[in-house]
């Protein structure tokens, strides 16, 4: 489905509820909004703790009529891809639901992931099959689903591919990870000789996009990735780039197939015509910045 | 009398058959009868002119009680997503049933689907026929035939006189078949031509990421006996004007309800939505970035050359997707106002379209574009890229002009 807006000229929201505001894309999220004027309020974990009981109450309890609600809030992968974390996540969702069946807001926008696609390689696009291949993925597109059913509001989903930035506390395999063992040990290890193709997007543009899809009150489903793919070991040496002391790139026996990923954008190009990503040279020298900037 | 029965029944005239040219639009009729056509198909008007009288224009249905055969061919709409409305055709079938004499033949050119002709209740003499129409070629096509397939109840028993007899004046093969064999051999022509056209984009794409050029490989494979030199090699911005697109509709919807596999069409069809926004994808490369006040001149808005149609057109496509961009546009015989856009501005010629954009795109390849000049553009032009899917313009002339000339399936140009 691809993203409509429902309003084709820009507005801001009367109110944005962030729910996980205090992560890694939501705390991006929120500083977007307040720096466009946007009023938002993004409950912490000791005002609205999604995963308890009565949640939805709660949540209901804090949301107005007409608002634009966000939502990001999940145990990502690095808290575990077992049955325990996939079901708390289906938990919050189910919070969110209830609340959402009891107010009518006026928009919702789901920050789900590119993990719905599971094991597909190549050319993907909004259109291409969502096919969960672990719980992680399986959790999202459920989520997805639940929270279309929930609710009559417009609803826009956005799956972003591999997203980095400075306060990514994942770990995963991509430029955060490459960017910390550059800088603790000199050296870039990579799968393989790093030969995946694969889009990596600045965390600052997941929230610009987002607060784009707001304005416009857009409902459907966007990808949110820059089209343009690199390899890890192209990835790595421009890592490498970034460091005053050499850093060496290193391959390690290959374990698994090579497989790419690529996004095509072009449902993106329609959506937002004047979005343009930060080129991801200059995403990288700002994360690593940021990374290593004494806090 | 739409495109197809018109130029059907100048092709009958012209093979020196007497033609009553019936349609119920009275003011249809009139503007026929002063020669004004409603297309544009290339030697139309000319041979109408000239065969203008053995052709009576009429909007009384009676007046086809002396014909000895009947062609029923207007055009089939479809809806967006290639669904044939087949009441119209229905309903002009049982106008003619009521009227045909007794002796006389009904033949259904229109696109029908496979059943269709089966299913009529009337008249008891009816056969279906394959019409190849080419939007910008249909006149030489109608004249000279390459064979006639003629779906009929029973392909062992010889024709009716009058049809055998019409027929035969074109001088071309007779392929007699039962009438769901006929249905779906005028659809298995069009998914032959897609899955052409499918596999050429696919491997130009190719091409354009790993420095190979679909222009060079080309001849090549017309050479090659098991594809032939009329194969539809020529990479292009998917498939637009609707009958193609109504055929894999047609297709995948039997094959849905027989439960048979249509994996590969529905591919067929998602390649052409790709292939569609390829204009799209290289202003964002090259030209968009820069920022919303670029300026974009755009030629061709027909889904084809040599014909006013914009069904499906990849031109309109992308100006729904440049709505933040000022536009100039020409096209030799469609105007700007079939698209609402907001900053779209009608050009008063192709060179003027030109006249202060960053990038040129020419999304139909009307013969006109192929005499611009290259240098003349580049005077006229701002920026210096020029988006040519078709190829329109010489490559050689426009790097001499200091353009970035980006066609499909050639290695992509560095970017200035």
């Amino acid at each position: 489905m691809e993203l409509i807006h429902s309003r084709q000229s820009p507005e801001p929201p009367s109110r944005v509820v962030v729910l996980g505001g205090g992560g890694f894309i939501g705390g991006r999220l929120r500083a977007a909004l307040e720096h466009a004027g946007i009023p938002v309020l993004a409950p912490g974990r000791s005002t609205l703790d999604l995963a308890a009981e009565g949640a939805g109450a709660t949540l209901q309890s804090l949301l107005r009529v007409g608002d634009a609600v966000v939502v990001l809030a999940a145990l990502t992968p690095d808290k575990g891809r077992g049955l325990a974390p996939f079901m708390s996540n289906l938990a919050i969702a189910a919070a969110v639901g209830a609340a959402l069946e009891k107010v009518e807001v006026g928009h919702v926008v789901y920050v789900s992931s590119d993990a719905v696609y599971g094991a597909a390689t190549g050319r993907l696009t909004e259109t291409s099959c969502a096919q969960p291949n672990d719980l992680y993925g399986m959790m999202h597109l459920a989520r997805e689903v639940m929270l279309r059913t929930a609710t009559r509001a417009p609803v826009a989903v956005l799956r972003p591919t591999l997203v980095f930035g400075a306060s990514d506390t994942h770990n995963s395999y991509g430029p955060n990870r490459l960017c910390r063992m550059a800088h603790k040990d000199g050296k870039v290890v990579l799968f393989g000789e790093g030969e995946e193709m694969r889009d990596h997007v600045f965390v600052e543009d997941v929230a610009a996009l987002t607060v784009a899809v707001l304005r416009h009150r857009s409902a459907g489903t966007l990808n949110v990735a820059s089209g343009q793919a690199i390899s890890y070991a192209d990835l790595a040496r421009k890592v490498a780039v970034l460091f005053d002391r050499p850093v060496m790139i290193a391959g390690t026996p290959r374990q698994t197939p090579i497989t790419h990923r690529h996004f095509d954008i072009t449902a993106l190009h329609k959506a937002f015509p004047w979005f343009r990503f930060t080129p991801l040279d200059d995403g990288l020298a700002r994360a690593q910045r940021e990374m290593l900037e004494p806090r | 009398m739409t495109h197809l029965g018109l130029v059907s029944a100048v092709a009958a005239a012209a093979r020196g058959f007497e033609v009553v040219a019936f349609d119920a639009d009275a003011d249809h009729i009139a503007r026929l009868q002063r020669r004004q056509l409603p297309v544009v198909e290339p030697d139309l008007p000319e041979q109408l002119e000239k065969h203008h009288r053995a052709i009576a224009f009429t909007a009384t249905a009676s007046e086809l009680g002396r014909c000895g055969v009947v062609y029923v061919a207007p055009d089939v709409a479809t809806d967006d997503a290639g669904h044939s409305e087949l009441r119209p055709v229905r309903a002009l079938i049982a106008t003619v049933a009521a009227v045909l004499d007794a002796e006389a033949t009904l033949v259904v050119l229109s696109q029908v689907p496979p059943g269709f002709t089966r299913s009529l209740p009337a008249p008891a003499r009816r056969f279906c026929q394959v019409e190849t129409l080419v939007f910008g070629d249909a006149i030489r096509r109608a004249m000279s035939p390459e064979r006639f397939i003629v779906g009929c109840t029973d392909p062992g028993a010889a024709l009716p006189a009058a049809l055998d007899e019409f027929l035969a004046a074109f001088g071309c093969p007779i392929v007699k078949m039962g009438y769901e064999s006929a249905e779906l051999a005028k659809i298995a022509i069009n998914v032959c031509l897609v899955a052409s056209i499918s596999a050429a984009n696919t491997l130009a794409e190719l091409c354009e990421r790993l420095g190979a050029d679909w222009a060079e490989i080309e001849p090549a494979l017309r050479l090659d006996r098991r594809i032939g030199v009329h194969a539809y090699l020529s990479p292009g911005l998917g498939i637009a004007g609707g009958n193609l697109e109504r055929d894999l509709a047609t297709v995948c919807d039997l094959a849905d309800a027989l439960g048979t596999d249509a994996g590969v069409v529905r591919a067929w069809t998602e390649n052409s939505r790709h292939r569609r926004d390829w204009a799209l994808g290289q202003l964002h490369d090259r030209v968009l970035g820069e920022g919303p006040n670029a300026v974009i001149a755009l030629l061709g808005l027909a889904y084809k050359a040599d014909t006013a149609s914009t069904r499906n057109s990849p031109a309109l496509a992308l100006l729904a997707a440049l709505t933040p961009f000022a536009v100039r546009a020409w096209d030799p015989v469609v105007s700007t106002s079939v698209v609402r856009h907001p900053r779209l501005v009608q050009a008063a010629s192709a060179l003027d379209a030109c006249a202060g954009a960053d990038a040129l795109v020419i999304m139909t390849p009307w013969a006109e574009f192929r005499r611009l000049s290259a240098a003349a553009i580049a005077e006229r032009l701002r920026g210096r890229v020029v988006v040519d899917p078709y190829g329109v313009l010489a490559p050689d002339a426009c790097r001499a002009a200091g353009l970035e000339h980006v066609r499909l399936g050639s290695p992509r140009p560095p970017r200035r």
